[in-house]
């Protein structure tokens, strides 16, 4: 069985696991403790402190894995790791969160430091009517135009489906742009 | 479900011009410490606000309540999304795109009102690509109107000062009173790529060039130019994994 990866990043409680839950074939496994420090405990429970993994089969020689990073910074170490090897990558932001748009930032310059795979910028939560519009999320984080700022809900799987198509065609159209006599 | 943060991470202004595009009902609470301000948002439009002080005296209501938060450097707020507000009687005839200039005319220094915006000479401008409103009544004076028709002919507000006349300092006074009311926007610089540092290879099973099945091996090529580690797949099978990915 061989393997393609692509991670899914992003800060705290941005939604990653919830993401990965939704399109995964398998129940996914999940490295969650009880979060420690307080200000994150009003976000949420528990955290990721290594990795989310899930699995989705392409066919019977060929499965697609979907790796979390762990959100805090504490735990960046974390992300060279799990990018190596990736075709592309997620970065989720909380659209209810302004407070978290200059971490994420931070992420995705570190992110882009570690490689130059394709990604696309998904921003979560969009259910939320009192959400951020997709177009303010992407003027915030200073994303390129070339870059898709895709409206997500992470727990909604057709949501969900659109962002993972929009960093396929994202890793095609680099694979056009490296290799045009294929197309 | 809300939308939190402090007027550090985003600005008072800039929540009225997302309330207004949206257009979003519901009911935003700013917490000032010594103050605390409430302001109700039906599509869109401001219909009502208080300002109290924490023994719950109002301080002031109305368009000088929400004036007064535009002052303020900094706020916890939390917009909850309600569509009861729209039954509330509108108590506020100026729109906010009104109530923010005079904010903004208020300020010693406007461009203080944007927190993660640097405004300098080099700063690139364009007009923003949300339209305002079209029932809005902001009024421009003769300096917002001759920077206004100078942003999409003029690279940097040096060149718009050039162009003007108009002192640089004025200009980004100017600028910053545009930006708060949603008609001119900083252009995101292009940014080169920082090059991948380089790393060891992927782990065994991870997908590399070579290592593939037979069936697909003609599909995978090795990363030309590229970071060693990030395979290049063939177009063939990023379409199979799109095919099984609509499929879910």
């Amino acid at each position: 069985m061989q393997a393609l990866k692509i991670v899914v990043t992003g800060c705290y409680s941005a939604g990653k696991t919830h993401f990965i839950r939704t399109l995964s074939d398998i129940e996914t496994v999940s490295t969650d403790y009880a979060v420690t420090l307080d200000e994150e405990r009003q976000l949420k429970r528990e955290t990721t402190v290594a990795l989310d993994f899930g699995t989705i089969a392409i066919n019977e020689h060929l499965n697609l894995y979907l790796f979390g990073t762990p959100g805090q910074e504490r735990f960046d170490f974390m992300w060279e790791h799990l990018s190596i090897g990736c075709l592309g990558y997620v970065v989720m932001v909380d659209s209810t969160r302004p407070g978290h748009f200059a971490e994420t930032q931070r992420l995705m310059d570190r992110f882009a430091e570690i490689t130059d795979a394709p990604f696309v910028v998904a921003a979560n939560k969009q259910d939320d009517p009192a959400a951020l519009p997709v177009s303010y999320v992407r003027r915030r984080l200073s994303v390129p135009l070339s870059v898709p700022v895709l409206s997500c809900t992470a727990t909604d799987r057709p949501s969900a489906k659109l962002v993972l198509l929009g960093l396929l065609k994202q890793i095609a159209a680099r694979h056009q742009e490296s290799y045009p006599q294929q197309a | 479900m809300a939308l939190e943060g402090t007027l550090q991470d985003m600005s008072l202004s800039d929540l009225l011009q997302i309330f207004r595009l949206g257009p979003k009902s519901g009911i935003l609470v700013l917490n000032g410490g010594d103050e605390r301000g409430v302001i109700y948002v039906a599509e869109g439009r401001l219909v009502d606000a208080a300002l109290m002080h924490t023994d719950r005296s109002v301080s002031a209501v109305q368009e000088e309540a929400v004036i007064r938060m535009l002052l303020w450097e900094n706020a916890a707020f939390i917009f909850r999304h309600d569509l009861a507000v729209c039954q509330r009687p509108s108590k506020i005839s100026h729109d906010s795109e009104w109530i923010v200039m005079e904010g903004m005319r208020r300020r010693d220094d406007p461009a203080r009102a944007l927190p993660y915006h640097t405004l300098s000479l080099d700063t690139q401008l364009q007009l923003s690509p949300l339209p305002s409103s079209a029932e809005n009544g902001v009024s421009l004076d003769v300096n917002q109107w001759r920077i206004l028709s100078q942003v999409p002919s003029c690279p940097n507000l040096r060149t718009i000062c050039e162009a003007t006349g108009i002192p640089p300092a004025q200009a980004i006074r100017t600028i910053a009173e545009l930006m708060a009311i949603g008609l001119v926007e900083v252009v995101i610089p292009h940014v080169p790529k920082p090059r991948p540092q380089q790393r060891p290879a992927a782990p065994a099973g991870m997908l590399q060039a070579g290592t593939l099945e037979p069936g697909f091996a003609g599909a995978v090529a090795t990363a030309m130019g590229g970071a060693p580690d990030t395979p290049q797949v063939g177009r063939g099978l990023i379409d199979a994994i799109m095919r099984r990915v609509r499929g879910l």
